[in-house]
């Protein structure tokens, strides 16, 4: 890994310096494909680019943000139903929950951006637009913001993007085994006294491959089939056990 | 080893699955019921969503009642026409319990009425196992037998059939009746429901213990199956991978349980299992009751 990620660099840097004049950013990831199969304990791309002018210090400096696919979540509150027995009361339904966002910067973003560029460009959690309908309350914000980094699935900042040389820049984006596939798109910004002044965007899928994709698939297109198939499966082995133990 | 779930979306250790289905799987083989009244509590536990966990929990009792079932109708032990009209009733049941389930899952409160359902009813049972069991034992000492056949209004009811096997002669509402409440529960809780029907068979309807374990399991083969079929087509929940990691371990478990449970007595067996009833009850009941850590919890829409 570390030496393809070398090669890559290298190549990466030659290439850069070629085209250095007219292009003030160029970023990739090391795959494009991350393949979830029964085995999945979850997997690691890095984000590595190079810049015209030196990064750094008192140079440019670089942000990295991923954004995975959204999904409507609901928030509930748990109250004690007279003071006994705890059941989900109140809750708040939030469209468009990005399943796993990571912002990564050679400095933390609110220290290089001014603010209302930072919340236009939704970098960092307390600028994720989250609209939500039902409960008012901003606790239930609080609490989705508290959840998705518990799960491990929503990060700032907690590694920054390092910088190789002057000019080379990666960070490694963990994907723990609960991502939800998908599109993700990851923006490299690059930016230059308090200003963005070049963006590239890149892909990446997460898809289930092999037996966990086709059971998942079967049971959503086929649902009739795939239960059919599930008493099958579940009596046979059933009574597999019984022959094979009555032997044994 | 991690095994990444299709369905529940999530990677779980292989090993700990089996090793839970092995547990599950001794226990229902010493105490002749199918074990999913421990098994949905548990997979809960390790974090499994609980619309997967009851579903996959009455996938897996399936497979685990099937090798039961097939050692007691070769013995002749299954009183077909009884298991039928419970069977009737247990579809009835089961549809109306998934549609109850669905309800819950868009208002949220799944989790609530699982817990509840759990409490009410192993509480119940587990109790009521455990006072009969002690009574029984201090009856053996004192040696008095109790009426065999008692009449209730049960007898009064219309539409009486003859059910050879059972020797009874009662009508076919009271066994529907039942049939339906376990069916319901079992697309609830996701469970067989053998641990509610055993007794219910017993003292309601009075039939003889030799064939209630055999018609037990053959009304629970087919509500668990009715209940997968029906979450798999209308929830999406049936995770085949963690059923079949489940039965790995659960059947061999049973083979274990049931040769070891031929040396226990009948009220002890009967004792033991109503107190383990009751254990897995009080448990949920403390996790209702007690303050939760997170007062927030996040989910999918629906």
């Amino acid at each position: 890994m570390r030496r393809i990620l070398a090669g890559a660099l290298l190549g990466l840097a030659l290439a850069g310096a070629a085209r250095a004049q007219e292009q003030p950013l160029v970023a990739a990831l090391s795959r494009t494909d991350i393949e979830v199969t029964t085995g999945f304990t979850g997997a690691s791309l890095v984000v590595f680019g190079s810049t015209e002018q030196p990064i750094g210090p008192g140079g440019d400096e670089v942000i990295v943000v991923a954004r995975g696919p959204t999904r409507p979540v609901v928030v509930r509150r748990k109250v004690a139903v007279a003071g006994l027995i705890w059941v989900n009361g109140p809750s708040a339904r939030f469209a468009g929950v990005p399943g796993y966002y990571v912002l990564a910067g050679t400095r933390p973003a609110w220290q290089i951006l001014p603010e209302d560029q930072r919340q236009r460009h939704a970098l960092g959690l307390d600028a994720l637009p989250l609209a939500s309908t039902g409960a008012r309350s901003p606790a239930f914000r609080r609490a989705l913001l508290e959840l998705e980094r518990d799960s491990g699935l929503w990060i700032e900042d907690s590694t920054p993007v390092e910088i190789a040389g002057s000019r080379l820049f990666f960070v490694r984006l963990p994907l723990p085994a609960e991502v939800p596939t998908g599109d993700y798109r990851v923006e490299v910004l690059l930016v230059r006294s308090r200003q963005i002044i070049a963006r590239e965007d890149l892909l990446f899928r997460v898809d289930r491959v092999g037996a966990a994709d086709r059971i998942a698939t079967v049971a959503q297109v086929q649902p009739l089939l795939y239960g059919l198939a599930c008493i099958a499966v579940a009596a046979l082995a059933g009574w597999l056990g019984s022959v094979l133990f009555r032997r044994g | 080893m991690q095994v990444y779930l299709p369905i529940a979306e999530m990677s779980v250790d292989a090993f700990l699955l089996m090793a839970i289905g092995f547990g599950v799987g001794w226990l229902s083989g010493l105490f002749g019921v199918g074990g999913g009244f421990l098994l949905t509590p548990l997979l809960l536990l390790i974090g499994i969503p609980s619309p997967v966990a009851v579903a996959s929990g009455a996938n897996q009792t399936l497979g685990a009642s099937v090798s039961g079932l097939i050692a007691q109708w070769r013995r002749g032990n299954v009183d077909a026409k009884m298991g039928a009209v419970l069977l009737v009733g247990g579809f009835a049941g089961s549809v109306l319990g998934v549609q109850l389930f669905a309800l819950l899952r868009r208002i949220g409160q799944v989790d609530l009425a699982v817990s509840v359902f759990y409490v009410v009813v192993l509480g119940t049972v587990g109790g009521l196992m455990v006072m009969e069991s002690v009574r029984a034992i201090r009856r053996r000492r004192s040696a008095t037998r109790r009426k065999l056949h008692a009449h209730t209004w049960m007898h009064g009811l219309p539409l009486k059939t003859r059910f050879r096997k059972s020797r009874l002669y009662i009508s076919v509402i009271p066994p529907f009746l039942i049939g339906a409440g376990i069916g319901l529960l079992s697309a609830v809780m996701g469970v067989g429901g053998g641990f509610m029907l055993v007794p219910a068979m017993i003292y309601l309807l009075g039939m003889p213990t030799s064939v209630v374990i055999g018609t037990s399991l053959f009304q629970v083969v087919f509500v668990a199956a009715n209940v997968t079929l029906l979450a798999a087509v209308q929830l999406g929940t049936v995770d085949v991978l963690l059923t079949l990691l489940l039965l790995v371990g659960g059947v061999a478990g049973a083979q274990f349980g049931a040769s070891m449970g031929t040396r226990l007595r009948g009220e002890e067996t009967r004792a033991l299992l109503g107190l383990l009833v009751l254990g897995v009850a009080l448990s949920l009941l403390w996790g209702l009751l007690r303050r939760p850590e997170n007062l927030f919890s996040a989910g999918p829409a629906w």
